[in-house]
């Protein structure tokens, strides 16, 4: 029986004080296996990223207990907390917004091996650097240029090779192809999917829909509200789901099937003229 | 609902007759490395209480498109005509724009946030189009109220006094919606317009749309890069790419029986939740061209995989080839008649 490469216990965020204060996140406990790819889902507000952000300790959480790799990452502080950072790497959402403009690829690549390992030779970043843009498929005269060259898929590989410098063992992907066009889509959901394989990495995929979820996740949160209201693998949910919420979601997802979708858009019409009212 | 005055110049459309008729409509944008060709000679029309989608990834030209039809685009830079109603758009003189554009014709902008002023109340914005066309302001703010309320924004007498940021997501695309809506047009262009919601949101935006085509006969046209979105919603299609047409069909046509090899590979790439999960998703290599370097021949020839060696100089005319049962500008088009759906 293998241990659980993180550990989430009771995790709460709040934000804001008095009557305005919101629980983003409230009582939230999930394991991630070493290797296991965990898809998070929710909708805008469901405190899917607030949750992710605690783990990274990006933010702090309110209470709660968060283990990685052994370690309990509420009670780290200083080079232990730095050392933390290097096992636990975040993709984030915007490839536009998340890389320097006046920054080179190599840089931004190679700025974290920089500061965790400042004592390394520049001939030894920059193979790392070159090999890390092989994985991701980008080719070695990149290197010299800057975001603005790239496509949003393109942006995205660099954040990705940026995450893996520091060869960690848990990547958290914050929503990392909402937006990117569809047929770019897929080759981003396919390189995570490889790279999982090939450097045995543990993910934990935030996603606001469940349908990029299915391709990459064994295993399945769905979050609302700030709790997790259902967890299961991936037959589990998407064959059974028990949970009210994932049923909804579930039957709101957009297929390219125009006579389901017609179905399913004369169920809700029916559905909202006996609910009686507009819209 | 009221008996607002139409503007009499426009003449009644019968039913099966285009209301709008787009032909060889190409715009160009001057750049440092010479002219950019964002729309390269686009055709189509668009039927009295149609729902069309417009299909098409970043680059491929179809939010210009969509400014092109409501003249939003610069007129030295537009050629070709977009005949509304019998009259053209393109040189039709501004101040009769301005009195089509929010009245006939209504635009669904796809960030409400930035299209909504911040500083102005919900309700006065609705009410905005009538306002401009001298509807007493007690009249106006009450149909202003009114159309909240139709669009599904609970109590919105109160809500009529809020500002954009006191709603969300989905609430202010409704906002948008209504304001759209509040002039009666015949013609509703709605650009990506559940693009940043939830899918429950979205799946209620996308009601919306629905009812008023089938209840109050508005045409929409519905512009984004979702295939999933519009299947349920579009009786028409059109994929873009890189300024052109490559595919024209009914909804069923496109999704069951595609024959252009760019339709197949989005239809392909697409995550779905149901269904065997295959190891790796079939992609399309590549990404789609930057307008200022489009390829020779054929814009999709260098990520097709049934590419052939007069792809590369010879741009496909948009034809329903033989055996066929609908347009797709593809040299290959005819082969793939042959194998419908089996190459999905």
């Amino acid at each position: 029986m293998t241990t659980p490469l993180l550990q989430v216990r009771g995790l709460v965020r709040e934000f804001g004080h008095g009557p305005g204060l919101v629980r983003a996140v409230d009582d939230v406990s999930f394991d991630v296996m070493q290797g296991e790819a965990l898809g998070l889902v929710g909708e805008s507000g469901s405190g899917k990223s607030t949750t992710a952000r605690c783990v990274l300790r990006l933010i702090e959480p309110t209470a709660g207990e968060v283990r990685l790799d052994g370690e309990d990452v509420l009670a780290l502080g200083g080079p232990a907390l730095r050392r933390l950072r290097s096992t636990a790497q975040l993709v984030f959402q915007d490839p536009y917004s998340s890389l320097n403009p006046r920054m080179t690829v190599a840089d931004i690549i190679a700025e974290g091996i920089r500061i965790h390992r400042p004592r390394e030779s520049s001939t030894t970043v920059k193979d790392e650097v070159v090999d890390l843009l092989e994985l991701v498929g980008l080719r070695p005269d990149h290197l010299t240029r800057k975001p603005a060259a790239f496509s949003g898929g393109e942006r995205q590989r660099i954040g990705i090779a940026r995450a893996l410098a520091l060869k960690p063992k848990l990547l958290v992907c914050d929503e990392p192809v909402a937006s990117l066009d569809v047929s770019i889509q897929a080759q981003i959901l396919n390189l995570f999917a490889d790279l999982r394989e090939r450097l045995d990495l543990t993910l934990v995929y935030i996603a606001h829909d469940l349908s990029t979820v299915r391709h990459l996740c064994g295993r399945i949160a769905v979050m609302q509200d700030g709790k997790i209201r259902e967890i299961g693998t991936r037959e589990q949910i998407y064959e059974d789901p028990q949970h009210e919420y994932t049923r909804a979601l579930m039957a709101a997802v957009p297929e390219p099937d125009p006579r389901s979708e017609r179905a399913k858009l004369a169920a809700r019409r029916s559905a909202q003229t006996t609910e009686a009212g507009r819209l | 609902m009221s008996t607002q005055a139409r503007s009499d110049t426009s003449a009644p459309v019968e039913v099966g007759q285009a209301m709008l008729s787009v032909r060889d409509l190409t715009v160009t944008f001057p750049s440092a490395d010479g002219p950019i060709r964002a729309v390269n000679g686009m055709s189509f029309d668009v039927r009295p209480r149609e729902r069309l989608g417009i299909v098409g990834e970043s680059g491929s030209g179809k939010s210009v498109t969509a400014q092109a039809l409501l003249g939003l685009t610069p007129r030295d830079h537009t050629t070709g005509s977009i005949v509304f109603e019998g009259e053209d758009l393109l040189t039709a003189p501004q101040d009769r724009l301005r009195a089509l554009r929010g009245w006939d014709i209504s635009y669904v902008f796809q960030d409400p946030l930035s299209a909504l002023d911040p500083t102005r109340t919900v309700g006065h914005q609705v009410a905005q189009p009538l306002l401009l066309r001298r509807v007493p302001k007690k009249e106006a703010h009450r149909r202003a109220v009114e159309m909240l309320g139709e669009v599904g924004i609970p109590d919105p007498a109160r809500r009529a006094r809020n500002y954009p940021h006191q709603f969300s997501g989905g609430m202010r695309q409704r906002v948008m919606i209504a304001m759209a809506l509040i002039g009666q047009p015949r013609l509703v262009i709605a650009d990506e317009p559940t693009t940043a919601l939830d899918v429950r949101v979205q799946a209620k935006i996308i009601d919306l749309l629905y009812r008023l085509t089938d209840e109050q006969g508005v045409a929409v046209v519905f512009i984004t890069h979702d295939l999933g979105i519009l299947a349920g919603l579009a009786e028409r299609v059109i994929v873009m790419y890189a300024g052109r047409v490559m595919e024209e069909c009914s909804t069923d046509e496109l999704y069951y029986r595609s024959i252009h090899p760019y339709t197949l590979g989005l239809l392909e790439s697409l995550s779905r939740i149901s269904g065997p999960v295959p190891e790796r998703l079939l992609t399309i290599g590549g990404g789609p061209p930057a307008p200022s370097r489009l390829p020779t021949g054929c814009p999709f020839h260098p990520r097709c995989q049934y590419v052939q060696p007069e792809c590369r100089t010879t741009p496909p005319p948009l034809e329903v080839p033989p055996g066929g049962e609908h347009a797709s500008a593809c040299l290959r088009a005819a082969w793939l008649a042959e194998r419908p759906g089996e190459l999905r």
